[in-house]
């Protein structure tokens, strides 16, 4: 009995162990923009992403920069599949993610993308916009013009970016709208006085609704999509 | 006294009878589902594959465009080509479970690669060739279809051994016995000597 469970407790470890990959991937990035390598000026880092976090706001994709130093002798390709597997970019069923990997040490850029942009973006557009907009600079040393050249083009072929990132402007308010937001400001004063506690309620859940649909806040967070090899590669 | 312990003992193996039925239903659907994935797998495998064959006929008429290109690489390419269409003959799930045709495709397609990949070092000669547009799309769009093959292989290489590690092991391994030819082992994709060498291409 004992020799059995010890059996057992061998079979187990053997599984658990199974489990762990010889070679580690890098960790999933927490923002659409992400500098381990140090190549980019902090403003054009901060640029990159808050264009790339708009970009999924407005559109859904998920896409991504990432510098990194080196990946030693694995191959490039068989790499990225890996880890934009790992970091599950795009959304699940879709697979509607595309990464730009930069590795600095070993010169060499990849754009991984997901099965669900392979239409859009080829690995022939893929391929031309490493070769026009990105090697060339980074081949010049202008890491940040190559990064942003590259994101310009990206983005452009998957559909282009939001108009403006930022709230539009409200346009003026005619007579009519202005009586109408009048009498809603008297009917919820109106209920301030008689029902205080539904009226706070009120005012509470029109507000966290604009919140929410704000967005802005929070992290890049993987939406479990895959890519299947997709894009293209190159070295400066 | 008797009939009590009899009703316990009755219970206890009637008991134990419904454990194992349930984790035998447990184990077969356990079986079906990592079997599904291994031919969904294999379905990615047979579209990358086709995505290359489909490329080839182009790729052929670029570089025999080109004045004096060696006869030889191109028609080597065409006949890798015709070979892997007779291998595909017998149909997509016959090859999973049938593991020399498995292996034969496995050679077929092998030898298309190598085939492609002197082509593309051929090419390097003729300066005419690495100033064609068209032929360095089409050399971006073979290297990006080499990479997809290695990534589904892969998959596919994964899918099979979770499957076959299921099927071997302990309870599971009784109802596998039981259904032999629903559940038969998934070959693998060996990796070649240079297979993970795809055709690069350097800008």
């Amino acid at each position: 009995m004992r020799r059995a469970l010890l059996h057992l407790g061998f079979l187990l470890g053997l599984c658990l162990t199974a489990e762990v990959r010889a070679d580690p991937l890098p960790p999933a990035p927490v923002r659409w923009a992400t500098d381990t390598a140090g190549m980019l000026t902090p403003a054009t880092l901060g640029r990159l992403d808050a264009r790339l976090a708009a970009f999924e706001h407005a559109t859904g994709h998920q896409v991504l920069v990432w510098t990194g130093d080196s990946i030693g002798a694995q191959t490039l390709e068989d790499w990225a599949a890996r880890t934009f597997a790992a970091w599950k970019v795009g959304r699940k069923g879709l697979d509607d993610g595309a990464v730009l990997f930069v590795l600095a040490r070993d010169r060499k850029v990849r754009l991984e993308v997901g099965y669900g942009l392979e239409a859009r973006l080829t690995d022939l557009t893929a391929s031309r916009i490493l070769r026009e907009d990105v090697l060339p600079r980074l081949h010049a040393g202008d890491a940040d013009g190559a990064v942003t050249a590259g994101v310009d083009r990206l983005l452009t072929t998957l559909g282009g970016e939001p108009q403006t990132t930022q709230t539009p402007a409200l346009p003026p308010l005619g007579l009519a709208q202005k009586i109408l937001i009048a009498i809603a400001g008297l009917l919820f004063l109106m209920l301030l006085l008689t029902h205080p506690r539904l009226a706070l309620m009120v005012l509470y859940s029109l507000m966290s609704g604009r919140r929410s649909n704000g967005g802005g806040g929070g992290g890049f967070v993987g939406g479990g999509g895959r890519s299947g090899g997709g894009g293209a590669s190159g070295s400066w | 006294m008797s009939g009590k312990s009899v009703l316990i003992a009755l219970a206890i193996v009637l008991s134990v009878i419904v454990v194992a039925a349930l984790s035998a239903v447990g184990s077969y659907n356990g079986l079906i589902a990592a079997n599904q994935a291994v031919q969904a797998q294999w379905g990615q495998v047979e579209n990358v594959y086709q995505r290359r064959l489909d490329l080839v006929p182009n790729l052929v008429e670029t570089v025999k465009g080109v004045a004096a290109f060696e006869k030889e690489t191109y028609t080597a390419v065409a006949e890798a080509r015709a070979h892997v269409g007779q291998v595909t003959a017998p149909g997509p799930a016959a090859l999973t479970d049938d593991p020399a045709a498995f292996e034969r495709f496995a050679q077929a397609q092998q030898g298309l690669s190598s085939a492609l990949a002197r082509l593309l070092v051929v090419s390097e000669r003729y300066p005419q060739l690495k100033a064609n547009e068209s032929f360095r799309d089409l050399q971006a769009q073979l290297e990006g279809t080499e990479n997809r093959i290695a990534v589904e292989r892969m998959r596919y290489n994964d899918a099979a051994r979770t499957y076959n590690t299921r099927r071997q092991t302990f309870p599971t391994a009784l109802i596998a016995a039981m259904f032999a030819d629903r559940f038969r082992e998934r070959p693998y994709f060996e990796a070649q000597p240079g297979a993970a060498v795809a055709p690069k291409v350097k800008f």
